[in-house]
């Protein structure tokens, strides 16, 4: 099993949700961040944003549907013919267990 | 060395503290977030859910058609709900015991929704103050 950690515009976390559902990825869970990339942050004169706000998004995963899901994040938050800085990242983490605790069970 | 991430009720927070404690887990990390789970599937739970909600959401004031979309979008897995977000780091031996104590404290039994627990390998783990590392920095 994988844990999928997408870091996306805020803008745009209702329509991956949305594209999650239909690919078949219901269960999300959504935290409020703030980070800078690669680019060190927003420059404007002598200001510089490095706080940016951003959605990250995780979802658990059989490791088979790794492709699907990174395809489907890659489409809907991507900004732009090929990309914009800003974007955001997809880390991929194996996950050991899972536990559901209502069911009180293992597995997805 | 082992990260615990449980995703727990916002009213089980307490409880999960408490019970971390005793496991003779002191440290964790906790995040407001927002998820969802598998969505139900069953149409007549669905049915009796939305009943009840309904008569819960019964008033003058808010238009009908309003209310029918809100109960709706409770039932069809689209809306986010708030949760807990533990983070917590373990030795290989105490993940069961630590899993067992979160599943008893933040389990409610009567629905859906009470949550996940995910176990990821940790590679390293550094202590800020001492600059120890590995097992020894856990706890």
């Amino acid at each position: 099993m994988l844990l999928i950690r997408a870091i996306v515009r805020p803008e745009k976390k209702d329509e991956l949700l949305a594209a999650l559902t239909t690919a078949g990825f219901p269960a999300a869970t959504v935290v409020d961040v703030v980070g800078r990339g690669k680019q060190k942050g927003i420059r404007m004169g002598d200001l510089v944003y490095d706080e940016i706000p951003k959605a990250m998004v995780l979802v658990a995963i059989h490791d088979e549907e790794k492709d699907r899901i990174v395809d489907v994040v890659m489409k809907t938050a991507r900004t732009g013919e090929s990309g914009t800085f800003g974007d955001g990242k997809i880390f991929v983490s194996p996950i050991e267990d899972v536990y559901t605790i209502s069911r009180g069970g293992r597995g997805l | 060395m082992k990260e615990i991430m449980a995703v727990v009720r916002m009213n089980r927070t307490g409880a999960t503290k408490k019970a971390l404690i005793e496991a003779g887990v002191a440290g964790f990390t906790a995040v407001r977030v927002l998820g969802r789970g598998r969505p139900l599937e069953d149409p007549a739970v669905i049915q009796e859910h939305k009943k009840q909600l309904l008569a819960m959401a019964a008033d003058d004031v808010t238009d009908p058609e309003t209310t029918e979309q809100q109960v709706t979008s409770f039932l069809d897995g689209t809306r986010l709900f708030p949760r807990r977000l533990f983070t917590v780091l373990a030795h290989d031996e105490d993940v069961p015991r630590i899993v067992e104590a979160i599943t008893g404290a933040s389990s409610t039994g009567d629905w859906v929704d009470d949550g996940a627990i995910f176990v990821l390998p940790v590679v390293d783990a550094i202590r800020v103050r001492t600059g120890e590392s590995g097992e020894a920095a856990i706890w």
